[in-house]
């Protein structure tokens, strides 16, 4: 069983990988698609942003499939996704405020000012941040003792981080459509299923 | 950086068509008799074997001596919905169309509306490089070296009438070549416009080419529209049709969003996007570590548009 969180942790990271061998040149192989493009600050923000919204929702999926199958796979793979999850998004953030805005903090918090769905985004980063520190081994039993507030941080964090992709757009894309279609049903299924519980 | 001003633009002497279109026959055989020779039976062909540029002067007062972007950047990196969302999809998805042979619809208010050939509306003798900066609305910016001719040379031909106000564009139509215009994401075919004085600027200037070359079809084959001073989303390509008319067009971003991208679009540092800043923009191939720079009312032609706008509330008419 161990075995397989750690298969599934690894697929989940296989974009970052490709990103990474973009980034130092190390895929020669694929011509057009081997490094980073024109704007590679942007490839790298909108690459592990996408993934990383990507997979929280695919980690709140998980809640639902356990709940129907009972495998126990789906008692384990939430919180090493997860953990990825927050990796991308911390990446995200951090090729954001460190080269994109090249570090400066005045420029940052203009910036976050000026554009609306950055604050969204921002809001949305440090939910996952709190949860993802929260996890750590010291604070495990808060951790374990706190769940539900836990998952209702990462729900917030979910809705935020797609709201922040669906508002960026200029015209109406599939992806972020899909997945605020996904956080309704999802957001719909956990207050259904918590209501039943009290 | 200064630019001088010139006041005036070289009027087009109106030739006759069949004198000017047997000038240009002539000018051509000319031309590929020196060069083309080994290649004997090509030259009769479509006028896309031998492009659209033979030569070209450059024109440095118009030009920025700021370094170009390289030709991989410029043709790699696009807006062009038409080919796709995706920035490389127009340079991946562009292969199967076809820019030539190629003719366009004048119509509306002018004396010489019909359908006209692209070698009778670009009079390859007049083709000029343009080194011009462009600014994306999403705050990014390239340098270019296009060449073309000022779209006023073109116009003049067409002999505007006074209810002419605006000129209207249209790309084309063609979902067989076009992945993207088969998905609903703008409604298509695209359209922009320009009012006749933003139209007959030295400035604006339509593009056949860039990096002295024929343009590529990801870059708006075989014509396009640059305006400098305005948001990319105006330089609208392939154009097939031109229509002049009397009343404001409606244009393809303004009626996706009116509220995000109005009729004027002039690049405008202190007017925002209503989602994002546009005080600032990142200059492709800066480099991974290059910082962004400031954005310069109307991208830095002041000097030659700012009259077209003066006593405007250019927050209200964005």
């Amino acid at each position: 069983m161990q075995y397989m969180v750690k298969v599934f942790t690894l697929i989940s990271l296989i974009p970052f990988i490709i990103l990474s061998l973009k980034g130092f040149g190390f895929l020669p192989v694929f011509g057009f698609f081997s490094d980073l493009g024109a704007n590679p600050i942007e490839t790298i923000i909108h690459t592990t942003g996408k993934w990383g919204i990507r997979i929280l929702i695919l980690t709140l999926l998980i809640a639902p499939i356990g709940y129907y199958t009972k495998h126990e796979l789906c008692k384990r793979l939430p919180k090493p996704l997860g953990l990825v999850s927050l990796f991308y998004i911390l990446n995200h953030f951090l090729s954001y405020a460190l080269i994109d805005q090249g570090g400066d903090i005045k420029v940052i918090i203009v910036d976050i000012i000026e554009t609306p769905y950055l604050i969204v985004g921002w809001a949305g980063f440090l939910c996952l941040l709190s949860v993802g520190l929260v996890s750590l081994k010291k604070l495990q039993t808060w951790f374990n003792k706190n769940r539900s507030t836990i998952s209702g941080i990462v729900y917030t964090a979910a809705v935020l981080g797609v709201w922040h992709y669906y508002w960026q757009t200029k015209v109406i894309e599939v992806e972020p459509v899909l997945l605020s279609i996904l956080m309704l049903l999802l957001t719909g299924w956990k207050f259904i299923t918590s209501k039943k519980k009290s | 950086m200064s630019i001088k001003k010139s006041n005036t633009i070289k009027s087009y002497e109106i030739t006759s068509e069949s004198i000017y279109l047997e000038r240009r026959k002539l000018i051509k055989s000319m031309s590929i008799a020196s060069t083309m020779i080994p290649w004997g039976m090509t030259w009769s062909q479509s006028s896309k074997e031998d492009g659209y540029i033979s030569a070209y002067k450059r024109n440095s007062i118009y030009s920025t001596s700021e370094p170009k972007n390289s030709f991989e950047d410029i043709t790699t990196y696009n807006n062009f919905y038409e080919f796709g969302m995706g920035k490389s999809d127009p340079y991946q998805n562009s292969a199967n169309f076809e820019p030539a042979p190629w003719n366009v619809k004048i119509s509306g208010e002018a004396n010489k509306t019909g359908v006209y050939n692209i070698d009778d509306l670009i009079d390859s003798n007049a083709l000029e490089e343009r080194i011009y900066r462009l600014r994306c609305v999403e705050a990014w910016s390239m340098v270019i070296p296009w060449i073309g001719i000022p779209l006023a040379n073109i116009i003049e031909k067409l002999e505007p009438n006074s209810k002419a106000k605006y000129v209207a564009f249209e790309t084309v139509y063609r979902p067989n070549e076009m992945p993207g215009q088969r998905k609903r994401i703008l409604k298509w075919p695209y359209i922009e416009a320009l009012t006749m004085a933003e139209a007959m600027n030295p400035l604006t200037l339509i593009a056949v080419g860039l990096y002295g070359q024929d343009l590529l079809n990801q870059s708006g084959a075989p014509m396009r529209l640059v305006v400098p001073w305005k948001y990319g989303f105006k330089s609208i390509k392939s154009i097939n049709k031109i229509h002049f008319q009397e009343s404001q067009p409606k244009t393809s971003w303004n009626m996706a969003a009116s509220n995000e991208y109005g009729f004027y679009a002039n690049v405008n540092p202190e007017v925002d996007h209503p989602r994002w800043s546009q005080s600032r923009e990142r200059r492709i191939g800066n480099g991974f570590f290059g910082a962004k720079q400031p954005t310069l009312m109307f991208n830095g032609y002041q000097d030659e548009v700012a009259h077209l706008y003066q006593g405007m509330n250019l927050r209200k008419y964005f």
